[in-house]
């Protein structure tokens, strides 16, 4: 198992799923065997949702989809 | 790990892209109307990304056909079975680098470290947020509105806001987001790291301000 600051390094990688298998398996373990971690990581987590969940809550207005289907029919 | 990238977008259609090709270098039409739907569908991913870029519904409407115009016109140069929808992101990117910044004259917050950064977790635990309760963190959560998200995502310099939006809203992986932005896979790593910190002190630093300021004046 890593160490908390081995584990901290890889916080973004991890909730990003750009480790490896055999970094995932390392972190996951740590995060099993260290609830102060787990409780980090499940934050940072959190806040990376609450800014994907206001972001994606916009669509292209009608008006722009018709001008840019014009475009392609060209 | 993400699934591998097709890094080319490529212009080189010398192997694989060849047989789609027809002696004119032009996609047959099939090819082309199908690419052309495909790239389409992607337009609320685009726009949403020119809203929160240009700050302006009008200008990320301009942005959006600007890059469906180019997009369109390069059509020919993109090989099928490659990332469309990173080739699209590629596109609106130099567009609005290269004109929308230009027209708009806005100046552009290239400093990348003018701010301190710090953990705010530690901070959090420091004024005595118990994660284990789960109440207090659903607090702070819960005080994370949209417009708070907005106002600190637009407060971000370009470079930072680009990362954000490309990793944590559309997804993409680091490999495109180098791809896509024409940068090492590193500063890809660091700016976002550095990026998300600084968002996360915007939104929920307030928390650890007021808890700060409530033990002073109880103290």
């Amino acid at each position: 198992m890593g160490d908390c600051r081995e584990t901290l390094d890889k916080l973004y990688e991890y909730l990003d799923r750009e480790l490896s298998d055999e970094e995932l398996v390392e972190v996951q373990q740590h995060l099993d065997d260290c609830p102060p971690c787990r409780d980090r990581f499940h934050f940072e987590q959190n806040v990376l949702r609450a800014v994907r969940r206001c972001c994606r809550d916009v669509s292209a207005p009608p008006s722009l989809v018709e001008k840019v289907r014009k475009i392609c029919s060209q | 790990m993400r699934s591998p990238v097709m890094t080319a977008f490529s212009v080189d259609l010398s192997s694989k892209g060849h047989s789609l090709v027809t002696e004119n270098g032009r996609h047959p039409e099939p090819v082309r109307d199908s690419l052309q739907q495909e790239a389409l569908s992607h337009i609320d991913s685009l726009y949403r990304t020119a809203v929160r870029m240009t700050r302006n519904p009008v200008d990320a409407e301009d942005l959006v056909q600007e890059t469906y115009l180019r997009a369109f016109r390069s059509i020919d140069r993109f090989t099928p079975g490659t990332n469309l929808r990173a080739w699209l992101f590629k596109i609106m990117t130099n567009a609005f680098i290269n004109e929308y910044r230009k027209r708009t004259r806005q100046p552009r917050n290239t400093s990348l470290d003018d701010v301190e950064e710090y953990y705010v977790y530690s901070h959090l635990i420091d004024s005595g947020f118990q994660p284990e309760s789960r109440g207090p963190e659903e607090e702070v959560l819960a005080g994370i509105t949209d417009d708070n998200v907005v106002v600190a995502l637009e407060s971000l310099s370009d470079e930072f806001r680009q990362v954000v939006l490309l990793a944590d809203v559309e997804g993409f992986a680091y490999r495109e987001i180098a791809d896509i932005l024409d940068i090492p896979i590193g500063t890809v790593m660091s700016r976002l790291h550095r990026a998300r910190r600084r968002l996360q002190r915007m939104l929920v630093g307030s928390y650890v301000d007021v808890r700060h300021a409530g033990e002073a004046s109880h103290g």
